[in-house]
């Protein structure tokens, strides 16, 4: 939300006695009223801008709320002592108040080993928690990096790959009076780590506390460059509140960052800071939290015997001038009038609609307070409070009523009938409204909120009130605010909605010509292949320990291919340094632990005879070194492509590269290759050519997608035209607490990034879906099946087509189990996926178990059926326990323990393939 | 996405609706001391484009007595002088058609039109509308992106496409593609054969070969079919109708390869081997008595990829293009193209010409090869342009004939980032064509080129417009998805929407518009009139 926008709904005031602090608050008037105290809401003048606002709802909670306006009044009753009370009530107002606290940072040295402790502790309560990480030696610039696991304090969690949050507690020591919330880091001296970087967030305001502007930095070493923003500077700090990317974080900056704090203990110079480790040190900044502060509004009406005027006394300790918007009516459409003279002190006529009273202030306390005298003719008072320009209060979006007659003040029986008769009166007659521009342009400060679909009408009022006489310059600059937020929020939402959608190929609908046997009119796209594939991963993390795979599978071919699939993913095939292959070294040394060049040449010609494609496991994002250079890193290859530290990334620490920064995330265990350079991708696309013509593969299976960028990968593979190619672009979705969330764009969306960087020109592997089953399946939460708009949560959502759907791989399951399927499960995982759009790909372990007959009957089903990779998909059942879909009318199959049947109708369905928990239906035509 | 700074001829009395504002942008100048607008703080990056649009308004609302004046001095002024303003408009997704975007369309408009962008350009395919067979015409999602349209309260340049493009976003109709099926000499043939698929020969321009319509006939009938399904938005919300007249929507021959390979751009081969442009050129050669000229294309033509020294025909010295059968084959194949222009085009103006819309058509940036003698790139596409030869006049008076509006391509390219040896000056060419344009009173619009554009490129593209005293019609930037909105591209979009208002500025600073003193009462009127001009 735009800062314009949430303006007129905090509201800034000063405290006497803290100056600086500013106040906040949202219109949440938590409001208590007697039923008849339906407002009159003069905003439905402006009922496009304000009906969100408008939609006050009345909550009749009579017999409590009464109750504890009772008991505040015994404050309130001082001057109409003699009169007869007819009405009191107060309203409690929530406001978001800034709290100045201290943090401070200390680095103690833990014995003589060189090990050192960090110490962050905060002085304000709150749900604190340290969001960090750190830079390891010879890293540059300001990417963070999850620290070694030991380092991490009991409770912390990972937050996607770089960052680590850990919740402080609450400790022993107190600061400036207020106990301390810490948490401790351990430092050992062996670990290359540079500098600590961490963010304080509190949770339950939401808010982020940074640094300066930036990151808290704690460096370890001397060698980092001193930049201004390490802890020891000596300037506060600024807030940040709220997510990353609210435009409210500029506005709160200039209003709330004026440095505070000039602390600066301890006495670490910079200058001492030359060599390996630095001295302990102990830091304080003074930063300012957002509270919530409750104050009141009491009203109070009292009859005069004597006189026939009613008094009406506003009493609140909101601080600062207080000025009370108001008007009476004297019927009961709560229509807005003048009452006549004499007005209270201090008040103004506000263009001839309302009168503005500023109250007296408190000598003694906090608040302000005002008596008004009124005609005993006049049946009700309504008001707004203003506490500044900007400023205002109202009631749950409406105005406050306050009844001056006795009859209708406190709640009785008859309240309900009132009701609907004040309810009625809120619409208002035609001509009130043109005759209500005043107070309606005035409310416009109050509520500001952007209505997209009448941007257009509203753009034009605008346009009429700035080149109306009226129009002040503050008027025109909102207006300009509010036309460039607009835009910007317009432009990134169209921005969204493009990008998650795929464009539109004609040839994608099905084209039913008649000549169709001359040509077939399937076409290919290396990121599909002919959109019928099923997928078989043709090996496991063992299968290189035979040494003779190769021949392994070579016997297996025409089973593969008898069971269905039409494609198979074979091992890494270079010389590697460790076995399984994924550390390349001599690229094009093509024997490896799964057999020789010759037996691999003779499997992709086997696979070939039994019409399946074959996929290369290739490996371009790292690659080992076979020497070392002068300083004894490792980094001068060998082999064909002799490259040496030119063609390593700049920003892996380990291997001294001296090519560009790294356009994907980095593998630390190996050399990571530039592919920003073009020699590299020479090199590479000539290697890839060459794999395609020496063995004959049809396509690729590019390991660690993520370590580079995808336009790199389209580069490949427009040079190598392969029939089909996916990506492994797998990082971790997203958890709140250790629970899955249930929206899982975000993953999906880097996924599809990555698609779209590569052009479409490759798929990549479904993990969103993989992890989305895992915790359907694990915890029977079988509705995370279906995102918000009723289509299958994964990349197959929203891409189906680039989308390879599996369950499993060599890294995930295996011997190595980094992220297993819920075990026993599995067929339900394949009767998912096999049944859905996407191109599925089966495991081979999987294939070879007491699986296999399910397996084969669900690819049977999919070829027979010809579901493909663009099918669609209408999700019918998406419930705790089970999970429904009927896939291009032509299959219904259900998922999870509980019941489904097909539906009946015109179709009718008949059972293909059953298994523990899983069901697949054919239509019978 | 295309925006479009039309500056408008006022050739049609149905375009007077503008003038009053366009007339209040001129005068602003006197009225809003530049001291007035607001300093702009780089760093939100969102706040220029706002501030232009309000400043906008106000400019335009406290001018409107003297816009009525001027109005009617106007009328009695010379229809032929160009409007000195500058409108922006704004295009639609190739694939717009698909109801797949449609939320992301609406909301982008929204965006466009407080960007103060004055319309869009909707891409209308044959084969989309006329796809379920011959006059079957479907126009219901166009229809409804163009009511959405009007009711953001934009105009729209339609561009209708009798051809497919190379991303597949829009094909031939199907009934058409299966008739090139049986019948493959109905498109484009190079040398060895190959066809060209996506669009049809113009050679069979009238010949009966669409179940028995002449392809003029269904382009005709189409064109018919549009009117009277837009009769609401002619002229009001519609104020430009484009035609494609080739592929790629451009005036010329498909002779160069879709993908291109080499960094350097192929030279391109003729494309006159289909049966029909064959027998054309038999007749053509006989008819000057040459028969033996008219068996075959030139026999040392270029391959596509071929450098132009790399064969008889090209070579800059002594090249077959300057003997005397050169002239005649490069004079005929040239002269086809430009007919073909003709037929189509006054079929569309005789069509569109009391519908209150200005008619325009494209013609391409053949830039590369340009700094050679021989200019192979455009010889074979059409366009008999040498060293010694000017081959855009012919096309500019066709142009002029149909009273029809030019629309350039790659008004964003620039000589110094063309690739090396490629010997391309899209910089030169374009103002030869500009200089053609002038020449015979045509109005041109500019376009970018597909490839997107950086910063350099919107530079490029600013220059273009503010240099071209004479007026440069219309700006189409390529165009609206994702790319467009993204957080790279769109701020430097806005940024450049921004940049124009500035040259607009810069002309109205003129010494000739006088000292003119607004009168207060005008602003109530112009209110009506801004909220009837946005309805």
């Amino acid at each position: 939300m735009s800062a314009v926008r949430l303006k007129p709904l905090f509201h800034y005031c000063n405290r006497e006695e803290k100056p600086r602090s500013l106040h906040r608050r949202s219109t949440n008037l938590s409001f208590s009223s007697s039923s008849s105290s339906y407002a009159n809401n003069n905003y439905d003048k402006w009922p496009k801008l304000f009906s969100n606002f408008c939609k006050f709802k009345h909550h009749p909670r009579l017999c409590s709320i009464r109750a504890s306006a009772a008991a505040e009044t015994a404050l309130v009753d001082t001057d109409a002592s003699s009169g007869r009370l007819l009405f009191s009530e107060t309203f409690q107002v929530k406001r978001v108040q800034k709290v100045e606290g201290k943090t401070s940072v200390r680095l103690d040295k833990k014995g003589d080993g060189g090990n050192y402790q960090l110490t962050v502790g905060c002085n304000l309560p709150g749900k604190w928690v340290l969001h960090w990480g750190v830079t390891y030696c010879g890293d540059f610039g300001r990417e963070w990096d999850q620290p070694p696991p030991e380092m991490r304090p009991p409770g912390s969690i990972a937050i996607k790959d770089y960052a680590i949050e850990t919740p402080l507690k609450k400790s022993s020591s107190v600061l400036e009076g207020r106990i301390l919330y810490a948490v401790q880091i351990d430092i050992n001296a062996n670990s290359s780590i540079a500098a600590i970087n961490f963010v304080l967030k509190e949770e339950e305001m939401g808010s982020w506390y940074q640094h300066r502007g930036r990151d808290f930095r704690v460096p370890l070493t001397g060698q980092l460059e001193e930049d201004g923003n390490t802890i020891r500077g000596n300037k506060g700090f600024s807030i940040w509140p709220g997510a990353f990317s609210q435009i409210s974080s500029l506005l709160l900056k200039s209003e709330g960052s004026r440095p505070t704090g000039e602390k600066h203990v301890g006495d670490a110079k910079e200058s001492q800071l030359q060599n390996k480790h630095v001295e302990g040190f102990y830091e304080e900044c003074s930063f300012l939290k957002e509270e919530l502060v409750q104050s009141f509004v009491t009203v109070s009406v009292t009859n005069n015997l004597k006189e026939d005027n009613t008094f009406v006394r506003f009493d609140t300790d909101l601080p600062g001038d207080v000025v009370v918007h108001w008007g009476v009516c004297r019927d009961g459409t709560k229509t807005w009038e003048i009452p006549p003279a004499p007005h209270p002190p201090e008040t103004k006529v506000f263009r001839n609609k309302a009168l503005q009273t500023l109250l007296k202030s408190n000598k003694d306390r906090d608040g302000s307070w005002g008596l008004f005298a009124l005609d005993k003719q006049i049946l009700g008072l309504v008001f707004v409070l203003k506490l500044n320009e900007y400023t205002w209060i109202n009631n749950m979006g409406s105005d406050f009523y306050i009844p001056l007659t006795g009859k209708s003040s406190l709640p009785n029986p008859t309240s309900k009938s009132e009701h609907k008769q004040t309810f009625g009166t809120v619409t208002e007659p035609q001509e009130e409204q043109t005759g209500s521009g005043s107070t309606a342009e005035e409310s416009q400060a109050v509520a500001h909120v952007a209505y997209t679909d009448g941007i257009i009408n509203e753009i034009r009022n605008l346009v009429s009130d700035i080149s109306s006489e009226r129009s002040t310059k503050a008027k025109f600059k909102e207006a300009q605010q509010k036309i460039l937020q607009e835009i910007e929020k317009l432009a990134a939402e169209a921005y969204s909605i493009f990008r998650s959608s795929s464009p539109t190929f004609l040839d994608e609908e099905p084209v039913s010509e008649p000549d169709e046997v001359l040509k077939p009119p399937v076409k290919i796209c290396s990121g599909t292949g002919s959109g019928y594939e099923v997928l078989c991963q043709g090996f496991n993390w063992e299968s290189h320990k035979s040494g003779r795979w190769y021949s392994v599978l070579n016997d297996k071919a025409t089973d593969l291919s008898s069971l269905g699939f039409t494609v198979i993913w074979l091992p890494p095939p270079t010389d590697s340094v460790s076995p399984e292959g994924y550390m390349p070294r001599d690229l094009y040394n093509l024997n490896s632990r799964y057999g020789s060049l010759e037996e691999l040449k003779a499997l992709v010609n086997r696979f070939h005879e039994a019409g399946m494609k074959v996929l290369g496991d290739v490996v371009l994002n790292h690659r080992c070194a076979q020497y070392q250079n002068q300083n004894g890193i490792w980094n001068i290859f060998g082999g064909r492509l002799n490259w040496d530290d030119r063609a390593v990334v700049a920003d892996d620490p380990h291997f001294q590269g001296r090519g560009n920064k790294s356009s994907g995330d980095n593998f630390h265990a190996a050399p990571n290759i530039d592919h920003s350079q073009d020699f590299v991708r020479n090199d590479l696309k000539e290697w890839l050519c060459w794999l395609r013509e020496e063995i004959g593969y049809d396509g690729w299976r590019l390991d660690f997608a993520r370590g580079f960028w995808g336009g790199y990968v389209k580069d490949y593979i427009d040079a190598t035209e392969p029939y089909f190619a996916v990506g492994e672009y797998w990082d971790s979705l997203s958890y709140t607490y250790g629970e899955m969330d249930h929206n899982q764009d975000g993953h999906r969306q880097r996924i599809v990034d990555w698609i779209n960087a590569t052009n479409g020109t490759a798929g990549a592997f479904d993990v969103t879906t993989k992890g989305i089953l895992h915790a359907a399946l694990e915890r029977c939460e079988y509705w995370r099946l279906s995102d918000q708009k009723g289509k299958p949560p994964g990349v197959v959502g929203w891409w189906p087509s680039r989308a390879v759907t599996f369950i499993e791989n060599h890294d995930t399951g295996s011997t190595q189990g980094h992220w297993r399927f819920p075990s026993g499960k599995e067929m339900q995982g394949y009767a998912y996926i096999l049944t859905h759009p996407g191109t599925p790909a089966v495991f081979y372990d999987h294939i070879f178990s007491h699986y296999q007959h399910e397996i084969k009957e669900l690819i049977a089903l999919r070829h027979r059926t010809k579901v493909h990779c663009r099918s669609t998909v209408k999700i019918t059942k998406a419930e705790r326990d089970v999970y429904a879909a009927n896939i291009d009318e032509k299959v219904i199959m259900k998922i999870g323990p509980g019941h489904f049947e097909p539906p009946s109708g015109p179709h009718k369905w008949a059972l293909a393939v059953e298994g523990r928990d899983y069901k697949v239906c054919l239509c019978q035509l | 996405m295309e925006v479009s700074v039309v500056r408008c001829s006022q050739t049609s009395v149905g375009k007077v609706e503008f003038s009053p504002r366009k007339l209040g942008f001129c005068n602003s100048m006197q009225i809003c001391p530049k001291s007035k607008r607001i300093g702009f703080d780089l760093t939100r990056r969102w706040k220029m484009p706002s501030v232009r649009v309000a400043l906008k308004a106000i400019r335009s609302d406290i001018s409107r007595s003297e816009a009525v004046v001027d109005e009617k001095a106007m009328r009695k002024n010379s229809p032929e002088k160009p409007d000195d303003c500058v409108r922006l408009f704004v295009g639609l997704p190739l694939d717009c058609y698909s109801q797949q975007n449609a939320r992301a369309i609406a909301v982008g408009l929204k965006a466009l039109k407080l960007l103060g962008v004055e319309g869009v350009e909707l891409p209308m395919w044959w084969g989309i509308v006329e796809k379920e067979g011959p006059c079957k015409y479907d126009w219901s999602s166009y229809l409804s992106l163009a009511k959405m349209v009007q009711d953001v309260g934009l105009k729209l340049h339609v561009s209708l496409g009798f051809h497919a493009t190379e991303d597949r976003t829009a094909a031939l109709p199907q009934w058409v593609s299966r008739i090139g099926e049986t019948q493959p000499d109905i498109f484009f043939t190079d040398h060895s054969g190959r066809r060209y698929k996506k669009c049809l020969s113009l050679a069979v321009d009238d010949l009966p070969v669409l179940e028995g319509r002449t392809p003029m006939q269904v382009y005709e009938q189409f064109f018919e079919s549009f009117r009277s399904s837009f009769a609401d938005f002619m002229g009001s919300t519609i104020t430009d109708v484009s035609v494609g007249l080739g592929p790629g929507g451009e005036l010329r021959y498909p002779s160069f390869p879709l993908k291109n390979k080499s960094q350097i751009p192929a030279v391109g081969e003729f494309q006159c081997y289909d049966k029909h442009m064959l027998a054309q050129l038999k007749q053509h050669a006989e008819a000057a008595g040459k028969g033996n000229w008219g068996l075959s294309g030139p026999h040392d033509a270029p391959r596509y990829d071929d450098s132009p020294d790399s064969n008889g025909f090209m070579r800059e010295i002594d090249g077959s293009w300057e003997t005397q059968y050169g002239d005649f084959f490069l004079s005929w194949y040239s002269n086809q193209l430009i007919s073909h222009g003709d037929r189509l085009l006054s079929l569309a103006s005789r069509a569109f010409g009391d519908s209150l819309v200005t008619v325009s058509a494209r013609v391409p940036l053949m830039h590369s090869w340009y700094k050679t003698r021989s200019h192979p790139s455009e010889l074979t596409a059409g366009f008999y342009n040498t060293a010694t030869r000017d081959g855009y006049g012919p096309v500019a008076e066709m142009f002029a004939k149909n009273s029809c509006k030019m629309i350039i391509p790659g008004m964003d390219l620039s000589d110094e980032y063309q690739p090396k040896g490629s010997q391309s000056s899209p910089e030169s060419l374009l103002s030869q064509i500009m200089n053609a344009c002038k020449g015979h009173g045509v109005h041109v619009s500019g376009e970018n080129s597909l490839a997107s554009s950086t910063s350099s490129g919107f530079g490029k593209i600013k220059d273009g417009i503010s240099s071209s005293e004479d007026g440069l019609a219309s700006f189409t930037y390529q165009r609206m998805g994702a790319y467009f909105f993204s957080p790279e591209h769109w701020p430097l979009f806005a940024e450049f929407v921004r940049s124009l208002d500035r040259i607009e500025l810069h002309l109205d600073d003129l010494p000739d518009n006088g000292a003119r003193v607004p009168s207060s009462t005008a602003a109530s009127e112009q209110i009506n009139d801004r909220h009837m001009q946005a309805v």
